[in-house]
Order: C-alpha cells, then sequence, then structure tokens
C-alpha cells in the first residue's frame, strides 16, 4: 500500500535523491583524482563531475580544507533543498538526521568552552547541519544542569538530555555525555523508524543496529585503560543491534582488543572487522594499512549501498547523506595526501560505486 | 566543385593540418575567427589536466576570476559596463607579450580594488562601531532618564526590607548613578540583530533565572554589514542586573550570541561628553569614507570601460589553447598536428587563412593543409541563412540528417506553412499573423541586439515561419473565403436566390474560392466538410507519394539500386494502388454534375455512391461493384487487378531485398572472399601505469557481420510498418480537416456571441455596446484563435511533417557539424 501513496508526498524528492545520488563520485573518478600532483589539478578534475565550478571563484592556489568546506557546503545546499520541499513525516525523518549533527556540535563547543577556545572559532567548526539558534550561549554553561536549563531545552535534544547521570563537565564526563546522548537519539531515532514501518523501518533498523553495534565495540575499545568502570561502560551501548544483548554483557567485561574480538566473531557479518586477510565488502581487495575504522565505513557504505536497490522508503535519504559524506572525507583524505606528498597512502580511501 | 544547396548536406573532407609549433597560437586564432573546422580530439586518452596546454588555460582561468570579481564588484556599485561595440573579430590578443601585458594590468587594478575594498571596509567598520555607539548612548539615555524619574519608588520600595544597605548611604547625594551604584546594580549595554532578540531574551531569562532587568529599543535605520554587505535591523539593549557574577554572565552569553558590546559611563556628563565627542568622530570618519569609496569608483570606471573587451580576449585564448590540447605534437618535425572535418568548398578559404596566420608572425615555415581518405562517416553540415534556419531547426528537432541524405528541410519551407495554413485558414486571422510576423522581420536589426524575454525569443527567431504562415493562411482564407469567418465578396455571387424559392439558382461560377453564397446557408457545413475531408485525403496523399519518390534520390546517391527494385517501385505502387486509387475516384466524383437530368427528368448518373463505402467493399468483396454504386463502367475488373497489385507488393517489399542479398554474400564467399578476422581493435595502453592503465580502444573498421535473419527481421518490420502507416498516415492527415472545421467553427461563434448582436443596436447604448464588444471579441481572437489555435495547427504541422512525411524516407541518423568558432563560443558564454 505504501507504494501506490509514496509518490504523492515525497516521490520527488526521492526522484532528486536518486538524481543526488547518481552524481556520487565512481571509481573511475576517483582514479582521475588519485593521479592529480597538485590541488589544482584536483580542482580541474572535480570541475568534469557534478561538482561543476565550485571552486571556480577561489583564487589558487587553494587548500584542502577550502575544497572540503565547499564540498561541504554544496552537501548542505542539496540536503537543504530536500528538506524544504519535504512534507511530513518525511520532514520529521529529515529532521532526525540533523540531531546527529547538533549532538556533535554540541559536544564540540563545550569542549572548546572547556578549553577556553575562541567561541567563534569554534562556531566556524560546527557543522552547518546542526546549527540552531541558541547554540553560542552553549559556552556559558559550567555543568550540565545549567546546560540543559539554559540551552537545551527548547533543543529537539532536551528528552536525550534528560537521561545524562553525570553533572559536572570535565574530559572524561564530555565523553560519557556524547555516548549517553548519542545512545538516547538511536533508541530514539530506532523507534521512531520502526513506527515508520515497512521498508523504510526495515532498512534503517539494519543500518541503526550496525550503527549501534559499531558504537558499542568503539567505546569498548577506547574504555580500555581509562577511569570508567565496566558497569558505567555498559550504560553507554545502546540497547539495540545485533549484539544486544549478549554481546553486551560480553563486552562490558572485556578488556583488550583479543577479547572484543572473541566476543564479536560469533556474529558472522562482523567477523571481517578483525579479520585482516579477509577481503573487505566492497570487493575490492583490501591494502594492509586498513584500520577498523576504515572496515566500519566500508560496511556502512555497503548497507547505504543497498537501500537503493528498494523504492519508496525514506532510507535513502539517510544513506545519500551519509554517502555524501563519506565521499567529501574521501575527497578530503585524497586533497591532503596531495597537498602532504603522501602519495603512497592516497589509495586509502573508500570507493563507493 | 559541388554546390552548397539545402537538398543535401555539404560534403565533407577530413583534413590534417601541420601547424608549426611557433605559429600555432595565432594560426588557431585565425581559424577560430573562420569558423569552419570541427576538430577532433587526437589524444582521447589522456587526461584532461595532463595535456599539453593545461598551465596556460589554468592561467586564463585564474584571469577569468580576477574578470568575474570585478564584474562583481561591478555591479555591486552598480557602474554599467561599456558594451562591445563593432565588430568582435578585431578584438584579439596580437602577441604573447600583450597577453602577459594584460595579465599584469589586470593583477595591478585587482591588487588596487581589493586594497580599497579593505581599507574601506575598515573603515566602513569603525564608522558602524561608532554609529552603534551613538545610538547606544542616545538610546541609553532614555533608559537612564526613566530610571532617574523612578528613583523615588526605587528608593521607596528598598527601604522598607532592606533599610540597612541604605541607611550608611548620603540619601540627600542623590543622582542617578549613586542609586544604581548603591544598589549595586551593574548594567550591560550593546547591540544585537533584531532576528535574535527573541533568543537572546529568552536564554538570558533561563540562564539568570529572571533576575535582570532588560530594556531594547529598535534602531531605526538598517545598518549594512560591512563584510557580507547584507543589510540588518538592529536593536540596541540595556541589561541591569544584580552583582558581578551575573554581570559577567551576560556578558559572555552577549558576545557568543553575537552582540556588539558598548560600555556606557554611568555618569550622565561622561556619557553627554562622549556622545558630542563620537558625533563629531563619525563626521570626519564620513568625510573619509566618501573620499575612499570617490577613488574606488573612478577606478572600477575605468575597468567598466575596458571589462568586456579583456573577457573577449581572455575567452577566445582560453578556446584557443583548449582546441590545442586537442592536436598531436610532432617533436621531431616541432610542430602541431591537427585532424578535423571541414566543408569540402572551404578549402580556399581555410588555405587563405592559413597563409594569413603565417604571415602575420612572420614565419618562414608555412602550415600545411592536407585531405585524409576515411570511412569515417563525416558530420552534417547544411548552411542555412536567417530565412532557412528555422525550418531547417524543425527538421533538426525530429533527427539531424544523416551525411548527405536528402534534407527535408528544403521542403518544409513550403509545405510547413501550407499544411498549417489549410488548418489556419482564415484570411482576416492571415492578415492579423502576417502583420505580426512583418512587424518583427522589419524590426529585426533592432530586436537581435538583445532581446531578454524568452517567449518573445520564440517568436522572434521562429518569425519568418510565422511570415510564411501567414502568407498562406491568408491564401486558403480566400479559397474558404472565410474572413473572420464572415464571406467575402469581390465578386459577384454564382447563385441567384429567387424570391419565393428555398433553393438558390447557379447562373455562373464564383472566380476564386468557395461562393460566398455557401455561407448561412442550411447545408453549408454539408458541403465544406465533404470538401476539406476530401481535399485532406488528397493532400496527404501527394505529400506522402512525394516522400517516397525522395528515397530514389537517396538510393541513387548511395548506390543501393537493389532497393529502388525491392522498396521504392513495391511500396510506390501499394500506395498509388490503394490510395492513389481513392484520390483518382475522389476527383472523378468531382467532375461529374450529379445534378444533370435527362429528358424524363431522371438523373442521368444515378445517386452518388459513398467513397468510404468504395473502398470497404473493395476489399471486402473483390472484383463486384454494385450497379447502383458504380462511378464508370469497368470499375469492378479495375478495383479487382489493383488489389492484386497490391497485395503482389507485400511479398515483394518483404522478401527480395534479403534473399539477393544473400544470394549475393554467397557469391562472395564461394569465390573466397571472407570477413577479415574479428580483432581489428587498436588497442593502446600506456606503458606507465601512471595514468592507472587506462585501456583505449578505437575501431579501425566496421565491418559487419552479415546476418541473413537480422536483415530479415528488419525487413519484416520496414515492410509491416510501411503497409499499416500507409493506411493509419492517411487517416492521420484528416486532422487537416478536423482542425480546420474546428477554426471556423470557432471563429464563427465567436463572431455570432460577441460583435454580431451589437451591430444592429443604434444610440449612444449601441455604441457602447459595440466598443465593449468589440474589444471582446478582438481580444478573444487574438489570445485563443491566433495563439491558441495557431499553437495547436502548428503542432499538428509538426506532426504531420516529422511522422506521416519523414518517416517515408528521412533517416535522421547524422551529428551535427559543430565548428570551433569564437562567434560560437561568445553567445555561448553569454
Amino acid at each position: 500500500m505504501e507504494a501506490l501513496y509514496f509518490n504523492v508526498n515525497d516521490g520527488y524528492l526521492e526522484g532528486i535523491v536518486r538524481g543526488y545520488k547518481s552524481a556520487i563520485l565512481n571509481t573511475t573518478h576517483y582514479l582521475n583524482l588519485t593521479q592529480c600532483e597538485t590541488l589544482d589539478d584536483l580542482k580541474l578534475q572535480l570541475s568534469a563531475t557534478d561538482y561543476g565550478n565550485f571552486l571556480a571563484n577561489e583564487p589558487s592556489p587553494i587548500a584542502a580544507s577550502t575544497i572540503h568546506e565547499k564540498a561541504t557546503q554544496k552537501l548542505v545546499d542539496e540536503f537543504k533543498y530536500v528538506r524544504n520541499n519535504a512534507m511530513a513525516p518525511l520532514s520529521q525523518f529529515l529532521d532526525y538526521l540533523t540531531y546527529a549533527y547538533m549532538i556533535d556540535n554540541v559536544i564540540l563547543l563545550i569542549t572548546g568552552t572547556l578549553h577556553e577556545r575562541d567561541t567563534n572559532e569554534l562556531l566556524e567548526r560546527c557543522h552547518p547541519l546542526g546549527v540552531f539558534d541558541t547554540m553560542p550561549a552553549l559556552c556559558v554553561a559550567t555543568n550540565v544542569t545549567e546546560l540543559y536549563e539554559t540551552v537545551m531545552v527548547e533543543t529537539p535534544l532536551a528528552p536525550y538530555f534528560q537521561k545524562i547521570s553525570v553533572n559536572d563537565i570535565d574530559e572524561l564526563n564530555i565523553e560519557i555525555i556524547r555516548n549517553t546522548l548519542y545512545k538516547a537519539y538511536l533508541e530514539d531515532f530506532y523507534d521512531y523508524c520502526k513506527r515508520i514501518g515497512g521498508v523504510t523501518g526495515e532498512l534503517m533498523s539494519e543500518i541503526l543496529e550496525f550503527e549501534a553495534d559499531r558504537r558499542t565495540i568503539n567505546i569498548t575499545i577506547n574504555s580500555f585503560d581509562t577511569e570508567l568502570s565496566r558497569d558505567d561502560r555498559a550504560k553507554l551501548f545502546p540497547n539495540l543491534g545485533k549484539l544486544y544483548p549478549e554481546g553486551h554483557m560480553k563486552l562490558a567485561r572485556a578488556d583488550c582488543l583479543d577479547h572484543v574480538k572473541a566476543v564479536v566473531e560469533v556474529w558472522v557479518e562482523y567477523r571481517p572487522f578483525f579479520d585482516t586477510t579477509l577481503n573487505s565488502f566492497g570487493g575490492a581487495a583490501t591494502s594492509e594499512a586498513k584500520t577498523l575504522d576504515d572496515r566500519f565505513f566500508e560496511y556502512e557504505v555497503h548497507l547505504n549501498k543497498l537501500t537503493f536497490q528498494q523504492q519508496f522508503h525514506y532510507a535513502i535519504f539517510y544513506a545519500f547523506l551519509k554517502l555524501k559524506e563519506q565521499e567529501i572525507r574521501n575527497i578530503l583524505w585524497i586533497a591532503e595526501c596531495i597537498s602532504q606528498g603522501q602519495k603512497e597512502k592516497i589509495n586509502n580511501y573508500i570507493a563507493i560505486f | 566543385m559541388p554546390y552548397s544547396s539545402l537538398f543535401r548536406s555539404e560534403e565533407m573532407s577530413l583534413i590534417q593540418l601541420y601547424i608549426p609549433q611557433e605559429t600555432a597560437q595565432p594560426t588557431v586564432a585565425e581559424l577560430g575567427e573562420l569558423g569552419l573546422i570541427q576538430f577532433r580530439d587526437l589524444n582521447p586518452d589522456v587526461n584532461a589536466f595532463q595535456r599539453a596546454f593545461v598551465k596556460e588555460i589554468r592561467r586564463f582561468d585564474e584571469m577569468e576570476r580576477h574578470l568575474r570579481f570585478f564584474d562583481a564588484q561591478l555591479t555591486k556599485s552598480d557602474i554599467p559596463v561599456r558594451p562591445l561595440t563593432g565588430d568582435i573579430r578585431t578584438i584579439h590578443a596580437r602577441s604573447a607579450q600583450e597577453i602577459d601585458d594584460l595579465e599584469e594590468k589586470i593583477i595591478e587594478h585587482e591588487r588596487r580594488i581589493t586594497q580599497m575594498n579593505d581599507s574601506y571596509e575598515t573603515l566602513q567598520k569603525q564608522y558602524l562601531k561608532l554609529t552603534e555607539m551613538r545610538y547606544v548612548l542616545q538610546e541609553t539615555r532614555v533608559f537612564f532618564d526613566e530610571a532617574t524619574s523612578r528613583q523615588d519608588n526605587i528608593r521607596n520600595s528598598f527601604d522598607e526590607p532592606t533599610a540597612p544597605l541604605l541607611e550608611q548611604q548620603d540619601l540627600e547625594h542623590g543622582s542617578e548613578s549613586l542609586v544604581l551604584h548603591h544598589l549595586n546594580l551593574g548594567f550591560v549595554t550593546g547591540v544585537i540583530s533584531r532576528a535574535k532578540m527573541q533568543t537572546f531574551e529568552r536564554i538570558l531569562w533561563r540562564a539568570l533565572r529572571g533576575n535582570l532587568y532588560l530594556k531594547y529599543v529598535e534602531i531605526d535605520e538598517p545598518i549594512t554589514d560591512p563584510e557580507t554587505d547584507e543589510v540588518l535591523e538592529k536593536n540596541v539593549f540595556i541589561i541591569f542586573a544584580h552583582g558581578k557574577e551575573l554581570i559577567n554572565k551576560i556578558t559572555k552569553i552577549s558576545e557568543s550570541l553575537g552582540a556588539t558590546l558598548y560600555p556606557v559611563d554611568s555618569d550622565p556628563n561622561d556619557r553627554d561628553n562622549n556622545l558630542t565627542e563620537i558625533t563629531s568622530q563619525i563626521e570626519a570618519r564620513n568625510s573619509v569614507l566618501q573620499n575612499t569609496k570617490n577613488v574606488r569608483r573612478t577606478e572600477l570606471i575605468k575597468i567598466a570601460e575596458d571589462l568586456n573587451i579583456w573577457m573577449t580576449i581572455i575567452k577566445k585564448e582560453k578556446a584557443i589553447y583548449h582546441t590545442m590540447n586537442l592536436f598531436n605534437y610532432d617533436s621531431g618535425r616541432k610542430c602541431l598536428i591537427a585532424e578535423g572535418w571541414c566543408p569540402s568548398n572551404d578549402f580556399d578559404k581555410i588555405n587563405q587563412a592559413l597563409r594569413n596566420a603565417t604571415e602575420q608572425s612572420g614565419s618562414t615555415v608555412p602550415s600545411i593543409l592536407n585531405e585524409l581518405r576515411t570511412t569515417k562517416e563525416p558530420p552534417t553540415f547544411i548552411r542555412v541563412n536567417k530565412f532557412t534556419v528555422g525550418f531547417q531547426e524543425i527538421v533538426d528537432a525530429y533527427g539531424v540528417a544523416k551525411y548527405r541524405e536528402v534534407n527535408p528541410g528544403l521542403f518544409t519551407i513550403i509545405t510547413f506553412p501550407f499544411l498549417f495554413a489549410v488548418m489556419f485558414g482564415d484570411f482576416g486571422h492571415g492578415m492579423l499573423v502576417t502583420a505580426a510576423a512583418l512587424y518583427l522581420v522589419i524590426r529585426e536589426k533592432k530586436f537581435e541586439k538583445g532581446i531578454s524575454d524568452e517567449i518573445f525569443a520564440t517568436f522572434f527567431s521562429g518569425r519568418y515561419i510565422i511570415l510564411l504562415m501567414g502568407l498562406f493562411s491568408i491564401y486558403t482564407g480566400l479559397i474558404y473565403n472565410d474572413c473572420f469567418s464572415l464571406p467575402l465578396r469581390f465578386f459577384p455571387s454564382g447563385f441567384q436566390w429567387h424570391d419565393n424559392q428555398t433553393d438558390a439558382q447557379q447562373i455562373g461560377v464564383y472566380p476564386i474560392g468557395i461562393d460566398p453564397a455557401w455561407h448561412g446557408s442550411d447545408n453549408f457545413l454539408i458541403f465544406t466538410n465533404s470538401y476539406k475531408m476530401k481535399m485532406s485525403v488528397i493532400l496527404g496523399v501527394i505529400q506522402m507519394s512525394f516522400g517516397i519518390v525522395l528515397t530514389v534520390y537517396n538510393y541513387t546517391y548511395f548506390k543501393k539500386r537493389l532497393s529502388i527494385w525491392a522498396e521504392f517501385i513495391p511500396q510506390m505502387l501499394f500506395m498509388q494502388c490503394i490510395f492513389g486509387y481513392l484520390v483518382f475516384t475522389i476527383i472523378l466524383k468531382w467532375s461529374i454534375n450529379w445534378n444533370e437530368r435527362d429528358n424524363n427528368g431522371e438523373l442521368v448518373h444515378g445517386t452518388p455512391p459513398g467513397l468510404l463505402n468504395m473502398l470497404i467493399y473493395m476489399f471486402l468483396q473483390p472484383g463486384v461493384v454494385a450497379e447502383e454504386d458504380k462511378l464508370y463502367p469497368g470499375q469492378g475488373f479495375v478495383q479487382f487487378m489493383l488489389i492484386c497489385i497490391a497485395l503482389i507488393c507485400v511479398p515483394w517489399m518483404l522478401l527480395t531485398k534479403p534473399f539477393i542479398m544473400r544470394r549475393d554474400h554467397k557469391k562472395i564467399r564461394s569465390q573466397g572472399y571472407h570477413n577479415p578476422q574479428m580483432d581489428t581493435t587498436r588497442v593502446s595502453t600506456d606503458e606507465d601505469n601512471e595514468h592507472g592503465g587506462a585501456v583505449v580502444a578505437e575501431e579501425m573498421f566496421e565491418v559487419e557481420e552479415f546476418d541473413f535473419g537480422e536483415i530479415m527481421i528488419h525487413q519484416c518490420i520496414h515492410t509491416i510498418e510501411f503497409c499499416l502507416g500507409c493506411i493509419s498516415n492517411t487517416a492521420s492527415y484528416l486532422r487537416l480537416w478536423a482542425l480546420s472545421l474546428a477554426h471556423a467553427q470557432l471563429s464563427s461563434v465567436l463572431w455570432d456571441m460577441t460583435l454580431k448582436p451589437t451591430l444592429g443596436m443604434s444610440g449612444v447604448l449601441g455604441t457602447i455596446a459595440f466598443i465593449i464588444a468589440f474589444t471582446l471579441w478582438f481580444s478573444l481572437t487574438v489570445f485563443i484563435l491566433l495563439l491558441m489555435e495557431g499553437l495547436s495547427a502548428f503542432l499538428h504541422a509538426l506532426r504531420l511533417h516529422w511522422v506521416e512525411f519523414n518517416n517515408k524516407f528521412y533517416e535522421g541518423t547524422g551529428r551535427k557539424f559543430q565548428p570551433f568558432s569564437f562567434t560560437l563560443i561568445l553567445k555561448d558564454g553569454d
């Protein structure tokens, strides 16, 4: 039934997003990009793709950060176009996508304030998709309650904030805040997608479960040799995903990488993450330098690509944003490799199509 | 030398140019002005940024960026750029030195402009700060004054519960600053953008738990942000709060929310002094600002003079180097090798251009032009002028002609407006259309310069089509004898009405078109319908037959003799046996006087038979025609023969060609010839794997494998399409009748409903009614009958050409000739 009515409200936007998706750089483009000698070459190559003349008015020599900034700007413009044309419930789904960026921005600002960085500089570094009006006032707050009461109470993140158990803002607590917020966000978003149901629910739960598992594994690995107790660690794991609940219990007790590996290997899909001899998900042969993060990204790209195989669902909006983000990371990586003369590492990007 | 005409596209040659390296740039420039060569890419496997002249192109890109910057600055300061005057051919760089100078000049200008912009911006920022400060001072004075007047209230309210706090102080010393001081009330003043005011207030309220007193006033004058040039509306605010902590917090929040804080003295005298000082400073700044602005303006005006010339030069140079990137470099002979297509007729012009370029650059080594033999299909180039271009575009929209194929564009010039007019036939409407088109044609010099409206530009580019459509409509209008649905009486009618008769008596023949006496008669519609329907079929059969005839020109030109015997002749016979015969009977029926009576008063020829039934029964009962339906003696036999011929034509079309081709193929095979091996592709790989091992294959030969099955299927489809197409296409021409009927009826309804009733009225009321009715009638005529009906007739005429006419002979699988030409490049850029 949803196929019957989907196009009434969302057909146009799905078409638009599929169009954007076809503009994502493919292997040939990356091959050309990696051959560039200078960033000006890169600019020339990018102008032949869908990025077009986005750098035409930048004086050369251009910096890798400028390319990144402009590419992000283009993505943000595209996303905003989709958001502005969206009807409920798609509009709310798209709003959910921005919450993740809001969390990042909030954390960025409070970390920056903790280290007494200049507010304006921090504001410039915030992701444009996660900006909200009252955001600059974050730097005033000195503890979580104040943070919540002054700024966060009127943002969509407010319910997530209520779940934070710590109060003081310090190095360790910021990580706890970040992870608690993210946990709450993921659970909420997961529930929301389940409520939408249908193909959207199916595809999104697949993606979000992986996202949750990835966070769980990362939290575990990062909490080795820190003050974080095992119980506290377990509290930060999002309560969803393939690893939930047995995996969580085991991971909470793990205290070295080998333990994590032993736990995770029970799940067949996740086995390749820790197996350096296997090929990657995308099919291309992995080089020896692939890190765990890269493997996560590869699997994420793989999942996101799968969403385009089906029609009449919202997951492609999520997938488009994530794939495009990965593409920008790739371009930045290539640009940095070129500008720093590290040509041997240039092929460590994650090919999408 | 072959003549260039619209009938076939120009003959093209593949040429090779050897251009000495030192004269390459001027030579290519000369060829670009000429605009007659379409260069081929000789290094398709080289990446865009690895080509020979990327460095130069990048340099021009950079210069273009500077120019765009100038352009943006000019638009910002509202200075018009001087438009190009004179011939753009004369604007080009003469030497490398000139380009270097230009670059230097542009960079110098840019440096100066940027510098001036910077200083202007700093000045403006200071100015902005001062103005904001002034506003803060002015507005806060009001707050403080209010505070003073409330001083007593404040004190009284504090007197009772917190008496000890005030007791120590000298109450007689009652200036408001002291009061503020004594109450430990600190305050923060500043300016914030109005859009953020609400958020700001809310956050402050929450952060301070309501322990504050905030006042704000809107600044009337909008303030321009010097960095982004946005006009912002701002508010002055003042916040009173109690305690150092809170004041600090307020300061922090305000700053993070983008407010600018301006400290204000709590002493009123100091404030007044400040205000006067600031006002005088503002005045001083103002004059400096004005000066900077003027200097900048003069600089920009200087740039505006030359900007378009520079832009043209740089665009041309860029195009030159882009083209040179397509060339091969022969390092042994120090020359560039170019390949491209050009019209064979224009060798002389190209040679002349090459010589000119060599002479001008003072080189002794001439460029060499070589003609290559090739099996590649050349691009299609049809020379058009301003009259024919519109018609050719109608054809090109369907498909660009195959190289040297018969081009329907030539015939479209007449047939298109004619078929349009058959549907649009009305003398008056034709006059209006012609007048409008004539206006466009006569004023074309003026309009050419710049049309911004897209819809108008479409009409303008089709002005000659519209003109011919109008003229033909006048003609068909005369034939239909329709002028705004009324008959024209140029000559005396051929019919006479007797007083007490219901029938008119024929006394003569009206010299041109339909007799005006038909208008308003009871059987007018029956008559015109029959006439227009038959006319549509006749026109359709003629046009389609003509289309089939054109295939012969293609077959003879491309030396396909077999196709004439195996396709053209059976197609023609099939068409003529069925629909040609129909046309014959239509004309025969017209030429018989069915009212002729013999001496007994009996009709000589009987009742007229229906042609539609005749055609149907010709197939249902071959060879039999009922006595009362006979048009001429021996009709049954003739029809039987025609059907037999048409039926024979079907297998003839279907089978002869494939089987003869198979026989020929077998003969060749039996003589020992074979197809060349299949690996006829040249594969070039880059030796060094730096380019990612891009493999590029180029087809060297295009030999088609003989496949009988494929040819048979193709022929089968073709035959079915033709036979069914003949029937459906003939029916399709009936749209001529339908549209013409609709047009005539619509215009007569419009006349009857609006203008006609007012004609009988008299007096003032009648005049007013007439004026109103006339405006209504005229505007509806223009919008509905001319524009909407005209558009619909246009589209139907288009369809008749694209589908019914073109599919008889036109392949339209060519690609258009796109020469390297500065005129085209500059036009595209606009």
